[in-house]
C-alpha cells in the first residue's frame, strides 16, 4: 500500500549499503518466506529462529534439532517450515502453535529438503552419500520414494562391457542438490559428476540429463516464475539457464533443452563462490565468495557485474535475496551475525510540506485565472462541498494481491521471547556468574525448549477456548 | 418525536426474557439509568436502562452516581479531561477566526434540540421502518434501504469517571472500555457481562486498542506509559525471561500517552501522545522501534493501513500526516486549507482513504494519494473534545460512525454524505464510537459505555435475509441518487403512525 505514494525509490532496484545486522546465536541458514516478511534462519546448534523483518526482531525460535541446520524450506502459505540438520532428520514445524508438525528420519545427514510448492505435505530430500527422496507425509506413516540420480541414457543396444563401466560411473553418481520447478511437476535435480537431472514427479523418472559442469552442483536455485536455473558448482563458474516449459501436455523428453545463458566468474581471482542467489525478479544473480569478503552482483541482461558489497569484515556464507524488495541477507561463517544490505530511501522533502513540490528545474507558475479571487467563506464552504461528488469506494481492496495476502496465515504474536541472545550462548552458574555454554551443550537444550514451549502452548489453547469470566 | 422512537426500541423481546434472568432487581437499578440519559429514555425505554442496569455489574449506584457527578463537573483536572480540552484550546484559537464560514453551513453549530428537528428525515426514517413494518413493507420493498438502524441494547455501568474510548475486539467478542478512573474494563459483547478491571495505569487512561487475535489490549495512559494486557488472565502479559514477571510498561514519551493503534499483523505497536511524538513499538520485545518526529503539537490520532505498510497520524496542528513503516518517513502530509485542528484520524477498511475528524464540526474523507477531500461529513458537533468514529460495514455497504458532542452518534453514507441514523446515547459527550458489524457501542462522559446492536426491518426478519443482503449494495446506490423520494416514503411512515 505504501507503494502509492513512494515510487521513486524504487529507481535503484538492487541493494547498496548494509542497513543491520542481527543475530540469534550461529545462523548458517537463511530463508525467506515468499511474502517477503519472515525470515527464518538456521543455527550450528540446532535451533530455527524466525525473524519478523518489519521489527527485526525474532519471531519464533524453535528447538528440535541438535545438529547444525543445513537447509529451510518454507511452504506456500507460511505457515509451514521445513528445516533439515545434519543430524539426519527433517522437521516440518508448524509456525501456528511453533511445535513440530511432523519428523521425518533419514539414513544419511541431509544437504537439503524442499517442500512442494504447493503441498506441505511432500518434500525432495537430497542426503549425503544416499540416493536422493521423496516423501510423502499426507499420512500418518510417511512414505519415502527413491529417486534416480543416474543419468537417463540413449537406450542401450551397446555391450556389455560398456554397461558396467556405465553402471560404475552411475553408482558415484549422487544428487547433492534437488528443487522443484514452480508448477511442482518436476524435480531439477544436480549431482555430484556436474550433471543435472529432470525428474518427472508422477513417474519418478528422468525425463532429461545433460552433463553442465565438471564440478559437484552445490546450488540451485529457480525464480519465482520458475524460468531460469541458477546453478552453482565447484568448479567456481556459476551458470544461468532457461528452463523450458515443461507443463506442456504432451511434453516429448527428447525435445527437451536447457540452453544456458550466462557464466558468471571472476576470472582475475579465481573465486570460487559460497552461496548464490536470484534477486526477486531474477534480474540480477548475488554470490557470496569464498574466502574473500565481498558480495558480488550481477546483472542478467548484459551479464555484467553491478555492484560488490564489501562491508562487514567476514566471509559471508549463504545468501538470500528478498522475494520483493532490492535486500539481501547473507550469513558471517565465522560470527553467524545476518547482515542486510538495502537500499536507504531519501525523504522526499516535499512529502512533509503539501504546499511545496519538488521541481528539477525552475519552473515559471502559470495563476489560475480565479486563484486571488476573493469569495465568501460560506461560498467556498458550499462550492467544495458540492464539488465533492465523486464516487469513492472504500470497501473494494486494491484486486493486485491483497486479498490474497490476507487470507494467508497470520503468525501468532508471542510476548516470551528473549529480547536478545545472551540466554542462548551463556549460562548463569550460581548469582552473578555466567559462563559461556560449550558447543555441544545445545543438545540439552531439548527439554528447555520444550518448557519454554508451553506458554504458546496455552496461549493456542486459550484462544480456541471460551473467553473466560473471572 | 420522540414517540416513534421509544417504541422501536421496545421492539425487539429476546433481549428483554434474556435480561430479566440477570437482572435482580430491575426497579433498584433504574436510578442509575436515569442519570445516565435523562431525557430520552424516559418511559418506555427505562426498560433499556433497567436491563442495562442489572447487567452492568457497577460498582453502586451511589458511586457511579458520584463518578458521573464528578466527571461532568468538578474534576475535569485529573487525566483524560486535562488534555482533551486542552487540545480543544489549541485549536480554538485557529477556529475561531473562520468560525462565521462554518457556522452557517453546518448545522451541527446549532444546539441539539434545533439540529434533531432540522435533520427529521434520516433519524425518523430509520426508527419508523422498524416501528411499523406492515405498512412499511407494502410500500416500499423495492426501495428498502440496507441503513443501518442500531437499537441501544445495554448501558455498561461501573467506570467511576468519563469513558474516553471504547473499542470492541476484532474477533467481535469484547468490549474494552478506557476510563478517567485509570482502568480498563473488558465486558462481553454480547452479554455486557463485566469480565475484568486492569488496574496499573496511575492516571487516567485515553486510548486502548486490541491486537488482531484480540487476546491482548494495549492501553495508554496520562502516567506516560503504555500497558500491554492479557486478555484471558486479565493481568499485564508476561515474558518468559523469568517466568511469572510482568512485562514492564512501555516507557518513553514523555506526556500523555493519546492514541494507539496496532499494526494488522500485531507486531508493531503505534502510539501518539502529547509529545508530538509518534513511536512506533515492537511488541514482542517490548522495545522502541522507531520514534517519529511526527508534528507540532500533540499527536491526536493515530491508524494502520490495512497491510501495515502505511501508518497515519494527525494532531492539533492541522496536519494528517502518512508514514512509511519500514522506513519511518514521511510520505505524504494532508492538510485543509482552513487548517482546523484533526482530533482523530483512521483509514478506510481497503485501505485507500483517511478518515479525519477536525474540530470545526467536519469529518472529511481524504484521498492521501491525490492529497485531495473526497467527502466532507456534517451534522455532528465536534469544536472541543478528541472524539472518535469508525467506519461500519451493514450488508456489504459502508457506512461512517461518529460520536457527538451532543451525546449523539451519527451515521452517515459514505458516498451521498447523508446522515443515515441519528442515535441518542449518552449525556454529555459522547467520545467515541466503535462498530463492528451489527455490534455498536459508544463511550460517555457520563461513565457509560452503551452497546447498540443492528436491528434488521421485520420483513428481512421473517426468512429473506440473505437476499436482502444481496440486494444491498445496488440500493444503496439507488439512495444516493433519489433522495428526495426516500424523504417521501418517511413522511408518509410517520404519518401512518
Amino acid at each position: 500500500m505504501n507503494l502509492l505514494l513512494s515510487d521513486d525509490y524504487l529507481l535503484q532496484d538492487y541493494p547498496e549499503s548494509m542497513t543491520s545486522t542481527i543475530r540469534s546465536g550461529h545462523a548458517t541458514m537463511l530463508r525467506f518466506n515468499r511474502t517477503g516478511d519472515y525470515l527464518a534462519s538456521g543455527r550450528v546448534d540446532g535451533t530455527v529462529v524466525v525473524w519478523d523483518l518489519e521489527t527485526m526482531g525474532v519471531a519464533l525460535k524453535m528447538r528440535g534439532h541438535n545438529k547444525s541446520i543445513t537447509f529451510l524450506s518454507w511452504s506456500r502459505c507460511g505457515r509451514y517450515l521445513l528445516s533439515t540438520c545434519q543430524g539426519w532428520k527433517a522437521i516440518l514445524w508448524d509456525l501456528q502453535t511453533g511445535h513440530r508438525h511432523r519428523e521425518v528420519r533419514f539414513r544419511a545427514p541431509a544437504y537439503m529438503a524442499e517442500l512442494h510448492p504447493w503441498n506441505h505435505n511432500l518434500f525432495v530430500a537430497s542426503l549425503f552419500e544416499e540416493q536422493p527422496l521423496l516423501v510423502d507425509i499426507s499420512e500418518p506413516v510417511d512414505v519415502k520414494r527413491v529417486l534416480p540420480s543416474a543419468p537417463k541414457r540413449p537406450n542401450a543396444d551397446s555391450d556389455i562391457a560398456l554397461k558396467e563401466k556405465q553402471a560404475k560411473e552411475d553408482a558415484k553418481q549422487m544428487t547433492t542438490s534437488a528443487i522443484w520447478t514452480a508448477t511442482g511437476d518436476h524435480i531439477i535435480a544436480g549431482t555430484s559428476k556436474g550433471k543435472l537431472n529432470i525428474i518427472d514427479a508422477k513417474t519418478l523418472e528422468i525425463i532429461y540429463s545433460e552433463k553442465i559442469c565438471t564440478g559437484v552442483i552445490t546450488t540451485m536455485r529457480i525464480t519465482s516464475s520458475g524460468r531460469d536455473l541458477l546453478v552453482n558448482s565447484q568448479d567456481r563458474i556459476i551458470r544461468t539457464f532457461r528452463i523450458p516449459n515443461l507443463a506442456v501436455p504432451d511434453l516429448d523428453p527428447d525435445t527437451i533443452q536447457l540452453p544456458l545463458e550466462h557464466k558468471f566468474q571472476d576470472v582475475v581471482n579465481k573465486l570460487s563462490w559460497n552461496h548464490v542467489t536470484f534477486s526477486a525478479t531474477g534480474e540480477y544473480v548475488a554470490a557470496s565468495t569464498y574466502n574473500n569478503h565481498e558480495l558480488y552482483v550481477w546483472e542478467r541482461n548484459h551479464g555484467s557485474l553491478v555492484c560488490m558489497l564489501k562491508d562487514p569484515k567476514e566471509e559471508q556464507g549463504v545468501i538470500e535475496w528478498h522475494p520483493s524488495r532490492p535486500l539481501l541477507a547473507a550469513c558471517g561463517l565465522e560470527t553467524g551475525r545476518i547482515y542486510i544490505w538495502s537500499v536507504i530511501s531519501p525523504q522526499k522533502w516535499s512529502a512533509l510540506a503539501p504546499d511545496f513540490a519538488e521541481v528539477e528545474e525552475n519552473v515559471e507558475y502559470m495563476e489560475r485565472e480565479d486563484e486571488f479571487d476573493i469569495y465568501a467563506q460560506e461560498e467556498i464552504h458550499r462550492r467544495r462541498l458540492d464539488a465533492e461528488d465523486e464516487d469513492v469506494d472504500v470497501l473494494t481492496a486494491d484486486p493486485t494481491k491483497d486479498g490474497e495476502d490476507l487470507a494467508n496465515f497470520r503468525m501468532p504474536i508471542l510476548f516470551n521471547l528473549g529480547e536478545s541472545d545472551s540466554e542462548d550462548e551463556f549460562v548463569a552458574v550460581s548469582t552473578g556468574t555466567m559462563r559461556r555454554r560449550s558447543p555441544g551443550e545445545s543438545q540439552a537444550d531439548l527439554s528447555a525448549g520444550a518448557e519454554s514451549a508451553a506458554p504458546v502452548r496455552k496461549k493456542a489453547g486459550a484462544r480456541g477456548g471460551k473467553g473466560k469470566k473471572k | 418525536m420522540s414517540s416513534p422512537d421509544e417504541l422501536a426500541r421496545d421492539t425487539p423481546p429476546p433481549y428483554k426474557r434474556r435480561r430479566t434472568g440477570d437482572t435482580p432487581s430491575p426497579r433498584s437499578s433504574s436510578p442509575d439509568i436515569l442519570a445516565g440519559d435523562p431525557d430520552d429514555f424516559r418511559q418506555p425505554p427505562r426498560r433499556v436502562s433497567q436491563r442495562g442496569g442489572g447487567l452492568s455489574q457497577s460498582p453502586t449506584k451511589a458511586q457511579y452516581l458520584n463518578g458521573f457527578l464528578r466527571s461532568q463537573s468538578v474534576s475535569r483536572a485529573p487525566s483524560e479531561s486535562v488534555p482533551r480540552s486542552r487540545s480543544a484550546s489549541s485549536s480554538g484559537s485557529r477556529t475561531r477566526s473562520q468560525s462565521p464560514a462554518h457556522s452557517t453551513p453546518s448545522p451541527a453549530a446549532t444546539p441539539p434540540s434545533r439540529q434533531r428537528s432540522r435533520s427529521p428525515t434520516s433519524t425518523n426514517q430509520s426508527r419508523s421502518n422498524s416501528f411499523s413494518p406492515e405498512p412499511q413493507q407494502q410500500l416500499t420493498p423495492p426501495r428498502e434501504l440496507p441503513k443501518p438502524n442500531y437499537k441501544a441494547r445495554l448501558v455498561l455501568h461501573g467506570h467511576t469517571k468519563a469513558v474516553s474510548q471504547v473499542r470492541i475486539s476484532p474477533n467481535g467478542r469484547f468490549i474494552a472500555s478506557a476510563s478517567a478512573d485509570a482502568t480498563v474494563k473488558i465486558w462481553d459483547a454480547a452479554t455486557g457481562a463485566h469480565m475484568d478491571t486492569l488496574v496499573g495505569h496511575m492516571a487516567g487512561v485515553s486510548c486502548v486498542a486490541w491486537t488482531p487475535d484480540s487476546n491482548t489490549l494495549a492501553s495508554g495512559s496520562d502516567d506516560k506509559a503504555i500497558r500491554l494486557w492479557d486478555r484471558v488472565t486479565g493481568r499485564p502479559k508476561t515474558t518468559a525471561r523469568k517466568a511469572g514477571q510482568e512485562m514492564a510498561p512501555l516507557r518513553g514519551h514523555h506526556n500523555y500517552i493519546h492514541c494507539l493503534a496496532f499494526s494488522p499483523k500485531g507486531n508493531i505497536l503505534a502510539s501518539g501522545s502529547y509529545d508530538e511524538a509518534v513511536f512506533l513499538w515492537d511488541v514482542r520485545a517490548g522495545r522502541l522501534m522507531r520514534s517519529l518526529p511526527a508534528h507540532s503539537d500533540p499527536v491526536s490520532g493515530i491508524d494502520f493501513c490495512r497491510d501495515g505498510t502505511l501508518v497515519v497520524s494527525c494532531s492539533t496542528d492541522g496536519l494528517i500526516r502518512v508514514w512509511d513503516t519500514s522506513t519511518g518517513q514521511c510520505l505524504r502530509t494532508l492538510v485543509h486549507e482552513d487548517n482546523p485542528a484533526v482530533t482523530n484520524v483512521c483509514f478506510s477498511p481497503n485501505g485507500r482513504f483517511v478518515l479525519a475528524f477536525n474540530l470545526d464540526n467536519c469529518i472529511r474523507l481524504w484521498d492521501y494519494v491525490s492529497g485531495s477531500v473526497k467527502k466532507t461529513y456534517q451534522g455532528h458537533c465536534n469544536k472541543s473534545f478528541a472524539i472518535g468514529g469508525c467506519f461500519g460495514v451493514l450488508d456489504g455497504e459502508a457506512f461512517i460512525a461518529s460520536a457527538s458532542e451532543d451525546g449523539d452518534v451519527l451515521l452517515w453514507d459514505v458516498k451521498s454524505k447523508e446522515v443515515l441514523q441519528r442515535v441518542h446515547g449518552h449525556e454529555g459527550v459522547c467520545f467515541w464510537v466503535d462498530v463492528h458489524g451489527e455490534t455498536m457501542v459508544t463511550a460517555g462522559q457520563d461513565g457509560s459505555v452503551k452497546v447498540y446492536r443492528h436491528v434488521r426491518h421485520s420483513g428481512e426478519l421473517n426468512g429473506n435475509g440473505t437476499k436482502t443482503e444481496s440486494k444491498a449494495p445496488g440500493q444503496g446506490m439507488l439512495q444516493g441518487e433519489l433522495p428526495i423520494r426516500q424523504d417521501d416514503v418517511k413522511v408518509e411512515d410517520v404519518m401512518s403512525i
